[in-house]
């Protein structure tokens, strides 16, 4: 079966600020929508990524992790995730904050 | 909560389904390893080794490979009987995550966890574990060289 390296915890990236609009339905019911701005906000937020493949495709990986901040919980293999980062997450900082073991 | 001005880094561990690890907190040496030997003869586990992650703070990693519904139940009869509150709230997040994780890589004012004490066969999953946590060790080693 499959061994993992997980790296997981804390980190801050800059995510585009949601808008709330509405619009009249033509059946009479006001439906509240959300779109996506340009505006961005800095958040604090936790995330994981199990990583699985060879060992220097892992180092590379990893090495890439400290970067690219995963999208919540996210499963792959190193040599895809090097092939794609930017699917699997998105640029940030980790930060050291306590963290329960999970 | 503590947050310092170095860059930090994340927390890297170690994860898979079919090697029974427990994780113990707040809880002496002696308690570990007796709750460890208890497990270890009750489901022919083989061998164990105890790392220790911080003061009063154990893991364990047992060396027989099992199925991940064997593995559950064998760390869910240990929560039950020892009655620890950090071990049940572990327990319910490695079922929602449906694999097991124990920490490798240094967390904050917490070192690496170290192996502090061995007994029985280790040619199992221990042999793997070993495997991964030298890997990752040195994966830190040469993220911190460069």
């Amino acid at each position: 079966m499959v061994k993992k390296i997980a790296v997981y915890g804390n980190y801050q990236a800059k995510v585009p600020i949601k808008q709330r609009y509405w619009i009249k339905r033509k059946d009479g019911i006001k439906q509240r929508y959300w779109k996506k701005t340009k505006r961005l906000k800095k958040v604090t937020m936790s995330g994981r990524y199990e990583f699985h493949g060879k060992g220097k495709e892992l180092y590379k990986a990893v090495v890439k992790a400290h970067h690219i901040v995963p999208k919540g919980f996210i499963d792959v293999s190193a040599e895809r995730f090097l092939k794609e980062p930017e699917e699997y997450g998105f640029e940030g900082s980790w930060i050291d904050r306590d963290i329960e073991s999970r | 909560m503590t947050e310092t001005s170095n860059p930090a880094k994340p927390i890297l561990g170690y994860t898979d389904t079919e090697t029974v690890k427990l994780d113990f907190d707040n809880t002496t040496f002696r308690t570990v390893k007796y709750w460890a030997l208890k497990t270890m003869k009750q489901f022919k586990l083989e061998g164990f080794i105890i790392l220790k992650s911080s003061k009063n703070s154990y893991h364990v990693v047992f060396n027989r490979t099992v199925s991940w519904s064997e593995n559950m139940s064998i760390v869910a009869w240990v929560t039950l009987l020892t009655g620890f509150e950090k071990l049940s709230k572990w327990l319910i997040m490695q079922c929602i995550k449906q694999s097991s994780t124990l920490r490798i890589s240094s967390k904050i004012e917490k070192p690496s966890p170290r192996i502090v004490y061995r007994q029985g066969k280790e040619k199992g999953q221990i042999c793997n574990f070993i495997y991964y946590r030298k890997l990752i060790k040195n994966i830190i080693r040469k993220l911190e060289s460069t």
